[in-house]
C-alpha cells in the first residue's frame, strides 16, 4: 500500500460524518479539540464586551450606563465566563487538539469521553449565557459567598444559575483531566520514556492531577449551597450550626490552585515554543518539570491568604503568609529557565516570540504584585480594592492570555494548513500589550488610592475621575488589538497561501503530520529516541506516511493505537477505538435535563433524567469489549500485544482510578466541612447526635463485605478459569444490602433543615446510598456481560474495572458509619 | 508508574502535613489546653511537635531518594524526584516555621 492508499484508507476510518451532522457524531480530537477552541473563543468574546461594558460605567463619576443591579450581573458574568467558559476549555481544547499529536499516538484516552465533555461543556455555558440574555444572571461575584447568595440575601433564581450551570459545566473539566492523566501516562509512541515527553505534556500532566484535586472542593460547595438555597439545609447559616467562612475554605481551595491550572498550560506553551523561537532546546527540561511539580502542589497551601481579613489567628496568617511567598521560587525557576535557553539559542522576534515577550513582562508585574499581597499587612490595606483586580489581570491575562496567542500563531500553520498573509498581528501585538498596561497599571494606581471593587460607580470629589478614564480607554485599546487577532485569524482560514511542513524547524512529532492535520494523525506510530525526534530525523515524516512505523498497516479497518509502560515506552497494549457516535451529545443532553430540573425546581422529572443517564451510561459500556478472545495481535517491527479487553489494567481500570482520585478528594472535602463545622462553627454541638443503628451498622458492614469479597473472589475464579457467575451474584447482593443500609440511615436521619450537623449526616448518607447504587449497577452490568459471553479468562479487564469501585465502596462506607455513628456512640 | 509518584511524594507529604498543622492549629485553639509546667503553652509544644515530626518525615524520604534501593535509576527520574524531594523539605521547613516564632492563637 503506498503512502496515497494509506492516507485514504485510514482517512476513511478515522473522519467524522461529513456535514454538520459530523459535529454531533464526531469523536475525533482534533474536531473536539477544534470545538473547544471556538466555543472558548466565542465565550472570550462575550466576557470580552462585558468588560467593555464595565469600563463603559467606570470611565465617568455618576455613571448612569448601567445600573447596580444589571453593573452586577455584568461584572459577576465577565469573571465567571472568563474563568470557566474561557481560560479552563481554551486548556481543554488546544490539549485535546495537541497532545495526541505531540505524544506521536492518534487520539486521546477515551474519544467518546472528550465529546461528552464538550457537550457538557457547551450545554452548561448555554444556560449562563441565557440568564444573561434575560437579566437573570447571576450577580453576586465569581466567587458567590453566602451569606450574599443564601436564599435570604439571593431569593432569585440568579445564583442557582451559577451553582448549577458551573457544576454542569465542571464535568468537561473532570472529564478532560481524567483524559488527559490516562493518555499522557498511557498513550505514546513506542519508545517515548518519562524523560522524552515534550515538556507541554508534563505541564498538561500536572495540570490534570490538579483539576482532579482541585475542582472538587468546589463542587461540592456548589452541592451544598445549593442544598441550602433548594431545601434549606444550613450548611452556611450560622444561626443553625452553620458558617459561611466553610464556602471560603471550599471555593479557595479550588480557587488558588484555579490559578495555576490556567497558568501551568501556557507555562507550557511557552516553555514549548521559546526554544524553537530560539533555535535551541530547552535549559534546564528536568529542573522545569521539578518547577511545574512544585508550584503545582505548593499552590495547594496558598488558599488561605484570600481570607486574610477573616480574622484568622496570627499564626494561620503566617503559615500561608510563608506559603505564599514561597510559590515565587519554582516560577523564579522557570522564568530563568526561559531567559537561559534565549541566552544560550539565537532568539528570532516572530511573532509568536513577540506575544513570549509580553507574557514576561506582564506576568513578573503580576508576580511581583503578588508577593505584595502575600504580605499580610498590605494585603489588608489592599484587600478588596481594584489594587486586587489589576494584580489577578496581570497574573492572568500576562500568564495565559499571551502565552495562548503565542501559541495560535505558532500552532495554526498546523491547524489551517496555511501561513500568515496580511501582516495584522503585530499590529494587533502593539495594542493588546498597549491597551493592557495603559488599563491595568492605572487600575492598580486607583485601588492603592482606595478604589473598591465591584463598585457601579463613584463621585468626582473621590479623585479617581481622570485615572478610571484612562483605564478604560487602555481597555478598549486592548479591545482593538483583540479585534485585530480574531480577523487574521479568519483571514488565515480564507485566504490560501499553503504553508511548508514544519514552518518553524520544530523538533517535536506534531510537526511530523500532514497539514492541515489528518483525522488519524500518523499514518504509522513513529519509535521515538528522543525528546526531539525531526531534528534526529528529519525524513521521519515520509517514513511514517509509507507505513514504516508501528501499526502501518490499515488492513483491520478498525481505529486502533497503543498503549505503552509508563516509564519505558514500551508498547503494551493495542487499543481498539469505538467509532463516531451520538452516544456524548445524547448523554450530555439528557444530564442537562437533569440539571435544568434541579435549577427550574421541576423534580418530578429528575428521577427519570437520572435514569436515563444510568440507561445511557450501561448503553456506553456495553457497546465496548468483545465476545471472542483475539489473542495477541501484530502491530509491525515483529511485535505482538494483547488487546485491550485482555488484560488486567484496561483503560477503563487506569480511567476509574484517576476517577476515583476526584471523587476521594470531594468526600475528603465533605469530611473537612463536617470538621471545620464542628470545630469553628458557633452552634455545636449540634442538641442531640445520631443514635447508632445496629441493623443499619450490621446491614452495611455485611453488604460491603460481601459486595467487595464478592468482586475479589469473581477475578479470582475468573483467573482460574472457573465460573464466576455466583460469585457476581454474591457481590450483587452485598452491594443490594447496602443500598438497603444507606437508605435506612437516611430514614432514621434527624431532619436536615434544624441543624448544619444533621443535613451533614444526610450529605453522607446520600454519598453512601449513590455509591452502592452505583456499585450495584457495575455488578449487575458484570453479570449482564458475563453472561452475554463478552467475559472469559482472558478478557479479564471489566472485573478488574469493578474490583475497584468496590473497593472505594469499601472504604467510604467505614468512613460515613464512622463519621455518623460515633459522635452518638461516644457522646 | 512508580517514578512519578517518586516524583509527586515528598511535595503531596508537605501538602498533606501542612494542611494537617493547620487544622491542629484550629482544633488545639478550640480546646485551649493551657500551660505546661515549663511555662511553655500545650498549644505550643503540640504545634512544634507536629512541626518536627513533618521535617523528619520529609528527611526520611529525601533520604528515600537518595538511597539505591528505593530511589529511582540513575537518569532523568532520579534527579527530578531529588529535587522534588528538596521542595518538600524546604517547603515544611519554611511555610511551619511560625509554630516557633509567632503568637498561637491570638487573632
Amino acid at each position: 500500500m503506498n503512502a496515497l492508499a494509506r492516507h485514504r484508507k485510514l482517512t476513511a476510518i478515522w473522519s467524522s460524518e461529513p456535514g454538520w451532522k459530523g459535529w454531533f457524531s464526531t469523536v475525533n480530537h482534533s474536531d473536539v479539540g477544534r470545538m473547544f477552541i471556538v466555543t472558548a473563543a466565542f465565550h472570550f468574546l462575550v466576557g470580552g464586551i462585558l468588560a467593555m461594558l464595565i469600563r463603559a460605567q467606570l470611565a465617568t463619576p455618576h455613571s448612569a450606563f448601567a445600573g447596580p443591579e444589571i453593573y452586577s450581573q455584568l461584572f459577576t458574568m465577565h469573571g465567571t465566563i472568563m474563568m470557566f467558559l474561557f481560560a479552563i476549555p481554551m486548556i481543554e481544547g488546544l490539549a485535546i487538539y495537541l497532545l495526541p499529536k505531540m505524544l506521536g499516538t492518534r487520539d486521546l484516552a477515551y474519544p467518546r469521553l472528550t465529546a461528552y465533555g464538550y457537550w457538557c461543556y457547551f450545554f452548561g455555558g448555554a444556560m449562563l449565557l441565557i440568564s444573561l440574555l434575560f437579566g437573570i444572571a447571576p450577580d453576586s461575584g465569581w466567587f458567590m459567598y453566602p451569606p450574599l447568595t443564601g436564599r435570604i440575601h439571593s431569593p432569585g433564581i440568579n445564583t442557582d444559575f451559577w451553582l448549577i450551570g458551573i457544576t454542569f459545566v465542571e464535568i468537561s473539566a473532570i472529564c478532560a483531566a481524567v483524559e488527559f492523566t490516562v493518555s499522557i501516562l498511557k498513550y505514546r509512541a513506542p519508545g517515548m520514556t518519562l524523560a522524552k515527553m515534550p515538556v507541554f505534556a508534563w505541564y498538561m500532566l500536572v495540570v490534570s492531577l490538579m483539576i482532579l484535586t482541585g475542582f472538587p472542593p468546589l463542587i461540592l460547595g456548589s452541592i451544598l449551597l445549593e442544598l441550602e438555597r433548594a431545601f434549606g439545609m444550613p450548611f452556611f447559616q450560622v444561626e443553625l450550626g452553620g458558617d459561611s467562612l466553610l464556602w471560603q475554605h471550599l471555593f479557595w481551595l479550588f480557587g488558588h490552585p484555579e490559578v495555576y491550572i490556567i497558568f501551568l498550560p501556557a507555562a507550557g506553551m511557552v516553555s514549548t515554543i521559546l526554544p524553537v523561537m530560539s533555535s535551541t532546546t530547552l535549559l534546564g527540561y528536568r529542573w522545569v518539570v521539578a518547577a511545574a511539580v512544585a508550584l503545582a502542589i505548593l499552590s495547594f497551601g496558598l488558599w488561605v491568604h484570600h481570607m486574610f481579613t477573616t480574622g484568622i489567628p496570627h499564626m494561620g496568617l503566617a503559615f500561608f503568609s510563608a506559603a505564599s511567598t514561597l510559590v515565587a521560587v519554582p516560577t523564579a525557576v522557570q522564568v530563568f529557565a526561559w531567559i537561559g535557553t534565549m541566552w544560550k539559542g539565537s532568539p528570532t522576534l516572530r511573532l509568536p516570540m513577540l506575544h513570549i515577550l509580553g507574557f514576561f513582562v506582564t506576568f513578573v508585574i503580576g508576580g511581583l504584585t503578588g508577593v505584595m499581597v502575600a504580605v499580610v499587612p498590605f494585603d489588608w490595606q489592599v484587600h478588596d480594592t481594584a489594587f486586587v483586580t489589576a494584580h489577578l489581570h496581570y497574573v492572568l491575562f500576562g500568564g495565559f492570555v499571551f502565552p495562548v496567542l503565542a501559541g495560535i500563531y505558532y500552532w495554526l500553520p498546523l491547524v489551517t494548513g496555511n501561513r500568515r498573509f496580511f501582516r495584522l498581528g503585530e499590529m494587533a501585538f502593539a495594542l493588546i500589550f498597549l491597551g493592557f498596561h495603559v488599563t491595568f497599571l492605572a487600575m492598580h494606581w486607583v485601588g492603592l488610592m482606595g478604589q473598591r471593587r465591584r463598585i457601579s460607580t463613584y463621585l468626582p470629589e473621590d479623585g479617581w475621575t481622570v485615572i478610571n478614564l484612562i483605564s478604560s480607554v487602555g481597555g478598549f485599546v486592548m479591545a482593538f488589538g483583540l479585534t485585530l487577532v480574531l480577523i487574521g485569524i479568519l483571514l488565515n482560514l480564507a485566504v490560501r497561501h499553503r504553508a511548508r511542513r514544519n514552518p518553524w524547524r520544530s523538533g517535536t512529532l506534531e510537526w511530523a503530520i500532514p497539514r492541515p492535520s489528518a483525522a488519524y494523525n500518523f499514518a504509522s506510530l513513529p519509535q521515538v529516541n528522543s525528546r526531539e525526534p525531526l531534528w534526529d530525523n528529519p525524513v521521519l515524516p515520509a517514513e511514517l506516511a509509507r507505513g514504516d512505523g508501528y501499526l502501518g498497516d490499515a488492513a483491520t479497518g478498525r481505529r486502533e493505537s497503543l498503549m505503552v509502560d509508563i516509564a519505558t515506552g514500551k508498547p503494551e497494549q493495542l487499543v481498539i477505538y469505538p467509532a463516531n457516535t451520538r452516544l456524548p451529545v445524547i448523554l450530555a443532553a439528557v444530564t442537562g435535563v437533569f440539571f435544568v430540573s434541579l435549577l427550574v425546581k421541576i423534580y418530578v422529572i429528575t428521577p427519570f433524567a437520572i435514569a436515563a443517564v444510568a440507561a445511557l451510561g450501561w448503553r456506553w459500556v456495553w457497546q465496548l469489549g468483545s465476545r471472542q478472545d483475539l489473542g495477541d495481535q501484530p502491530i509491525g517491527h515483529g511485535v505482538l500485544i494483547p488487546p485491550i479487553a485482555e488484560v488486567s489494567r484496561p483503560p477503563g481500570w487506569w480511567g476509574s482510578v484517576f476517577l476515583l482520585v476526584a471523587n476521594a478528594t470531594l468526600f475528603g472535602s465533605l469530611l473537612f466541612g463536617y470538621a471545620f463545622l464542628w470545630t469553628i462553627a458557633p452552634g455545636w454541638p449540634p442538641p442531640a447526635f445520631m443514635e447508632p443503628s445496629l441493623p443499619t451498622m450490621l446491614a452495611a458492614a455485611g453488604g460491603v463485605m460481601l459486595a467487595a469479597g464478592g468482586t475479589a473472589i469473581a477475578v479470582r475464579k475468573n483467573q482460574n478459569g472457573s465460573n464466576p457467575a455466583v460469585a457476581i451474584s454474591a457481590a450483587l447482593t452485598g452491594a443490594l444490602g447496602l443500598v438497603v443500609a444507606f437508605a435506612m440511615m437516611l430514614w432514621n436521619a434527624p431532619p436536615a433543615a434544624e441543624h448544619a450537623y444533621n443535613a451533614t449526616i444526610v450529605v453522607l448518607g446520600s454519598y453512601g446510598l449513590f455509591h452502592a447504587t452505583l456499585t450495584s449497577l457495575m455488578v449487575l452490568f458484570l453479570l449482564a456481560r458475563q453472561r452475554a459471553g463478552y467475559i472469559s479468562q482472558r478478557r479479564r479487564g471489566e472485573l478488574s474495572i469493578v474490583m475497584v469501585w468496590a473497593i472505594y465502596l469499601f472504604v467510604v462506607t467505614g468512613l460515613i458509619i464512622l463519621a455518623v455513628y460515633l459522635p452518638g456512640l461516644v457522646g | 508508574m512508580k517514578d512519578v509518584l517518586r516524583i509527586l511524594i515528598s511535595p503531596v507529604v508537605w501538602l498533606a502535613s501542612f494542611s494537617a498543622v493547620y487544622a491542629l492549629h484550629g482544633f488545639v485553639c478550640e480546646l485551649d489546653p493551657g500551660n505546661s509546667e515549663i511555662g511553655i503553652s500545650w498549644i505550643r509544644i503540640v504545634l512544634v511537635a507536629a512541626f518536627l515530626f513533618a521535617a523528619a518525615l520529609q528527611i526520611v524520604l529525601l533520604t528515600l531518594m537518595y538511597s539505591p534501593r528505593f530511589g529511582s535509576a540513575p537518569g532523568f527520574a532520579r534527579s527530578v524526584s531529588r529535587a522534588s524531594g528538596w521542595v518538600g523539605l524546604v517547603a515544611t521547613v519554611w511555610t511551619l516555621f511560625p509554630t516557633l516564632a509567632i503568637s498561637t492563637c491570638a487573632g
